[in-house]
This record gives C-alpha cells, sequence and structure tokens, in this order.
C-alpha cells in the first residue's frame, strides 16, 4: 500500500484502507483473520443479550455506511437519512403485510424503489449544498415522517407490525431464532461492505472523493458532477434502505419513529465517532454508539439529555473520530 | 396570524444568529425550551405575567452568550469546518436540554395563565377575536418594527453589519467583535426565548416543545432569504398561513405542507423568496 502511494500512483484514490496505519501483509492477516473468526463464531461464545446487541451494532453499521457514503465520501452532510431507512422499513412491510408479496420480491422492489425515489429528491438536494443541503434533506425527511404518521393504510403513528424474517428452512434452520437471525444480518452486512468498498475503489468514488476534495475543479475537468451527486444520494439511500429492511426485520415491527430525525442525528454521530476514512469505520462508530446507548438505558431513563451531552462532546473534542485520533496518536510516534 | 407571530418572534432570533452570523444554530428550539420553562417558573413565584415575560428571556440570553464565547467561537476559531460542527454540536443541545428539562420538571404539560387584561375578546370586523392573539400579533410587530430600526439605524447595528462584511477591519477599528457576537447570539437566543414565555397561555409548555418548532423556524429564515429581517417578516406570514390553512382545509397535509413549502422555494430560489441574488451565504 505505501508503494503505491509513494509512486503518486495512488494519489486521488479515496483513501480507503482496511486498517487505519499501513501494516505488512503478515500483520494485517494477524490482524484480521482472528477478527473475522471471532466475528464468525460469536453465537456460540457469547450470550444471548451479547449476539443481539451484535445484530444491533451491525444494523446500525449499515446504517451509518450509507452515510458515509455521502457525507465522508461525497462530502455532502444530511440529516434527512432516517427518511430512507424508514422506507426500507415501510417498503417491505406494504410489500409482505399489505400486497402479500413474498419477501424474496418485496426487497428488491424495495430497494429499487427507494433508488427511484432516492434519485428524484436527490436531484432537488443536490443542487444547494453546505447547511441548504442539511436543511432541504432535513424538510423532505420531515414530510415522509409527517406522511407516515398521517396515512392510514400504513396504521399512522402504530406501525406496522407483523414483518417477516427470510424463510431460511431449505438450510433447515429459522430465522427466528437469534443466532441464525444474526448469521443472516452478517451476510447481509458483509455483502452491502463488499458492494461500498468496490464502489469507493472504482473510477466512480474517486470522482466523489474529488467533488468533496474540490468541486469546481472536477466541473472543469468535464466530469458531470450533478449526475455523479445524484448516484451517490441514491447508493446511500440504498444502503440505509437495507439497514432499515434489517431493521424492521429484527423487531418485526416498523414505525414513523425510525424516520425521525433524532434517527438522522444519530446515524451522522455514528459516523462521526468512526472518523477516519476506514472501510468498516462506520461499524466502529455504530459499536461505540449502541453500547454507550445500552449502557445509558441501564442506568437512567433521561436518554435524551446524555444523548445530546454525549453528541456534543463527540463533535466538540473527537472531530477526527476514535480512529482518527488513534492514528494520530500512532502516527505521532514514528 | 398567531402562529405566524410567534414564528416570527423565533426567526428573528435565528436571522441574527443564522442569517447575519453564519451559525446554523438547531439549539434555538432549545431557548425557546428554557425561556418557556423559566418563565414559568418565575410565574409560579410571582404570579405575574409580566414579570415571567420580562424574566424568562434572561436564561437563554446567558446561555446563548456563553455557548457563543466559550464554546462555539473557540470551535470556529479553530479553524473547523465551522457550519457543519456548529450545526451538530447545536443539534446535541437541542437534546440535551429537551432532556434536562424532562429530568427536571417531568414530562408533563404546564401552561402560565395569561394576565387578566388580555383575557377577553374583542368584536374585530364582525368577528369575536382573543384579545391575547392580538396582544401577540402587537408584539410581533412592535418587535419586528424595533429591530429593524437598530440594524439600520444605530452604531450597535452598523458595527454589527460591518463584523459579518468584514471581521479584521472591524477588529482593528478596535472592536471587541467577540464579544459583540455572543451578545448579539444571546439576544438572538433570549428572543427565542420570549417567544417561549408569550406562547406559553395559548399553546402548552412541554419538554421537547422546541424541537419540532425550529425546523418550522429554519424553514422561515431560509424562505425569507438568509439574514433578511424583512424577508423573514414576509415569510413567517407566509408559513404560519400556510400552516394554518393546511390544517383547516387539508388536515392531511398539515404536517408536511409547510415542508413542501421549502422545497419548493429552494428548488426554484435557493436564495429565499426575498433573499438578494448573489448574497453568498
Amino acid at each position: 500500500m505505501s508503494t503505491e502511494a509513494a509512486s503518486g500512483k495512488n494519489e486521488l484514490r479515496p483513501a480507503l484502507k482496511l486498517l487505519p496505519i499501513p501494516v505488512s501483509r503478515r500483520a494485517r492477516a494477524i490482524l484480521l483473520v482472528p477478527l473475522a473468526v471471532g466475528v464468525c463464531a460469536l453465537p456460540s461464545f457469547v450470550s444471548a443479550y451479547a449476539v443481539t446487541l451484535a445484530v444491533e451494532v451491525m444494523i446500525a453499521g449499515v446504517f451509518a455506511s450509507g452515510i458515509n457514503l455521502l457525507t465522508g465520501y461525497t462530502g455532502l452532510v444530511s440529516l434527512g437519512q432516517a427518511m430512507f431507512l424508514g422506507l426500507g422499513g415501510y417498503g417491505i412491510a406494504i410489500g409482505t403485510a399489505l400486497l402479500g408479496w413474498p419477501l424474496w420480491v418485496s426487497a428488491p422492489v424495495t430497494l429499487v424503489m427507494v433508488a427511484a425515489i432516492a434519485a428524484a429528491i436527490g436531484a432537488i438536494c443536490t443542487r444547494t449544498r453546505g447547511v441548504e443541503f442539511l436543511l432541504i434533506t432535513l424538510a423532505f425527511s420531515q414530510m415522509f415522517y409527517g406522511a407516515a404518521i398521517k396515512l392510514r393504510w400504513t396504521n399512522g403513528s402504530d406501525g406496522m407490525t407483523g414483518i417477516p424474517r427470510p424463510d431460511l428452512s431449505l438450510l433447515g434452520v429459522s430465522a427466528d431464532s437469534p443466532a441464525t437471525f444474526y448469521y443472516y444480518v452478517l451476510a447481509v452486512s458483509a455483502l452491502a461492505l463488499l458492494l461500498l468498498w468496490r464502489i469507493v475503489n472504482s473510477p466512480f468514488g474517486s470522482i466523489l472523493v474529488g467533488i468533496r476534495e474540490n468541486e469546481r475543479r472536477m466541473m472543469s475537468m468535464g466530469y458531470a458532477v450533478a449526475n455523479y451527486k445524484i448516484g451517490s444520494f441514491a447508493l446511500a439511500a440504498m444502503v440505509c434502505a437495507v439497514a432499515g429492511i434489517l431493521q424492521s426485520q429484527y423487531t418485526y415491527f416498523v414505525s414513523p419513529d425510525s424516520m425521525s430525525w433524532q434517527m438522522s442525528g444519530e446515524g451522522v454521530l455514528m459516523v462521526i465517532i468512526g472518523g477516519a476514512n476506514v472501510i468498516f469505520v462506520p461499524f466502529v462508530g455504530a459499536a461505540i454508539f449502541v453500547l454507550v446507548k445500552q449502557a445509558l438505558s441501564l442506568i437512567t431513563d433521561e436518554y435524551n439529555l446524555f444523548f445530546g451531552i454525549f453528541f456534543m462532546l463527540v463533535v466538540a473534542f473527537f472531530r477526527g473520530g476514535v480512529l482518527g485520533t488513534v492514528t494520530n496518536l500512532i502516527e505521532n510516534r514514528r | 396570524m398567531q402562529l405566524s407571530m410567534l414564528v416570527f418572534l423565533l426567526a428573528v432570533g435565528l436571522t441574527l444568529i443564522f442569517g447575519l452570523m453564519n451559525i446554523l444554530n438547531l439549539a434555538h428550539g432549545a431557548f425557546f425550551t428554557m425561556g418557556a420553562y423559566f418563565g414559568l417558573v418565575v410565574a409560579n413565584k410571582t404570579g405575574s405575567f409580566w414579570l415571567a415575560l420580562l424574566i424568562g428571556p434572561l436564561l437563554p440570553f446567558g446561555v446563548g452568550f456563553v455557548l457563543q464565547f466559550f464554546v462555539l467561537q473557540p470551535l470556529a476559531q479553530r479553524g473547523r469546518s465551522t457550519h457543519l460542527d456548529l450545526a451538530l454540536l447545536t443539534f446535541g443541545l437541542l437534546f440535551a436540554t429537551a432532556g434536562a428539562v424532562e429530568y427536571i420538571y417531568g414530562s408533563a404539560f404546564h401552561s402560565i395563565a395569561a394576565p387578566d387584561v388580555l383575557k377577553g375578546r374583542i368584536a374585530l370586523l364582525g368577528i369575536e377575536y382573543p384579545l391575547y392573539r392580538l396582544f401577540i400579533i402587537a408584539v410581533g410587530i412592535a418587535i419586528a418594527l424595533a429591530l429593524v430600526l437598530v440594524i439600520d439605524r444605530t452604531l450597535v447595528g452598523a458595527t454589527l453589519r460591518a463584523g459579518v462584511d468584514n471581521r479584521e477591519m472591524v477588529t482593528a477599528l478596535g472592536i471587541n467583535i467577540n464579544v459583540l457576537f455572543a451578545l448579539v447570539f444571546g439576544f438572538g437566543s433570549a428572543l427565542a426565548g420570549f417567544a417561549g414565555v408569550v406562547s406559553a397561555p395559548v399553546m402548552s409548555i412541554y419538554s421537547s416543545m422546541g424541537i419540532g418548532i425550529v425546523v418550522t423556524t429554519f424553514v422561515v429564515v431560509v424562505v425569507g432569504g438568509l439574514g433578511n429581517l424583512k424577508g423573514s417578516f414576509y415569510a413567517s406570514l407566509i408559513v404560519g398561513m400556510t400552516d394554518t390553512f393546511a390544517q383547516a382545509f387539508l388536515p392531511e397535509a398539515e404536517l408536511f405542507a409547510v415542508y413542501a413549502l421549502l422545497i419548493v422555494v429552494m428548488s426554484f430560489r435557493p436564495q429565499g423568496l426575498f433573499g438578494a441574488v448573489g448574497r453568498v451565504a
């Protein structure tokens, strides 16, 4: 990795790495193989409670990864990504519960619909930038939130229940058991990560980073910047929708709350906690966030108070994120 | 009309902070809540609505001043990507305030009684209209006029406008711009707190009252054009009316009429309906 950087070949590539610091192939294997084995074997050596926590972490991680594509790579900070989380959940709820479609039809249809909606919304939102972008995405998500509360068809503010988990009886297991569901979520998350990894390492990904770094320059180089932004917006929305589908399957339930702007804020917070441009960083952020949230809910009911304080502290002191801070420490030592 | 004016009171404060000083302050709703609750405490102690109206905004003023002077200003000076960081920080403050209020006062709904003078109704063009609502409208208009005068016609206003346009130059003239900005931030927050107390007799006070209204306020400020006091006055009329009419005639659309308005405006006139073309915010 370091030789590539030295030859300058990789300069415009997004700084997407497996690990925050350059290490040899062997060191990477030593670090990553036990991690992978541990993740795969997790349900067999920890309690059921820990397994459900891990499921929550992964779902939140997928959500945060979607936001990271838009915020971290393209440089567009949105406070409305929860709308796609909610649309994902509502999509399969409508497909399976109201229209009676099987899951393997509803899920792809949902994703296609979300992509289409996101492309339309993105076409409007990406005309603005910075603060205005943040506000207009917020307005869109509030609109969907309002619609979800009002619509009788989807049960209004009560939300919809009875969302099925995938039928895995072919494999002889039931997704209703926590361990099986864990593997299902793990597989989907890994797929989503792989997809994102391919995206950000493709020329398309480089262009997104170019837009983040210097939009005018990309424009004068002849790239149709607007289309790339819309593409990034739609892809990010799809990843968020995947998280929404998993979330609704996890709880068998979807409600307008999944579209609230607090949810969007939580997603952005996870990305900030994570920090540096490393492929699984949103997952680190998600893990920290979910664990802190769990710990807080054990000691206090005043979740909002601590959520707010936590949020402020992270923004004020950990802007580089946890991994960013760690990386800086390591690099300063060298 | 009354909703318009309440939103306007919030929006002028935000126009000062967001429009002029360019700080995306999502915590504006928090100051609204603080003002309302501090007013409630004063009203319960003294039984006087007027004292509550006078003292209630002091807490948001102090907190706003401290926040700008000791937190936001230093962060901005450390060269962070100011807008977004400050937006996210104040987003946290918004929820922390809602949580803190809930911790102290519980999640019950409260209200401050309107003073006796303003309790009656009055016949206006053949329609009975509650006096208190007229009071709200009058207060809104009075504050609008006063602010326009202060900002356009006084030395303080001129200094503020100059500070926004060219910070270094104003500093070089020997003016402590940080203190001035913190004062203005505090004043904007105080206006939000004032709106909180004013709204208390007609709307209820509850812990997350500020979270919903802050989005509406932003709609007003953006629709009106950033930093444009007159614009936000007209915009608050438009937004308030949109919301009221939607509630009356199309209840299904109640929750999103206002957002639809924002989206339409931003799609066709990103600088706001009344914003001057070319002002780069």
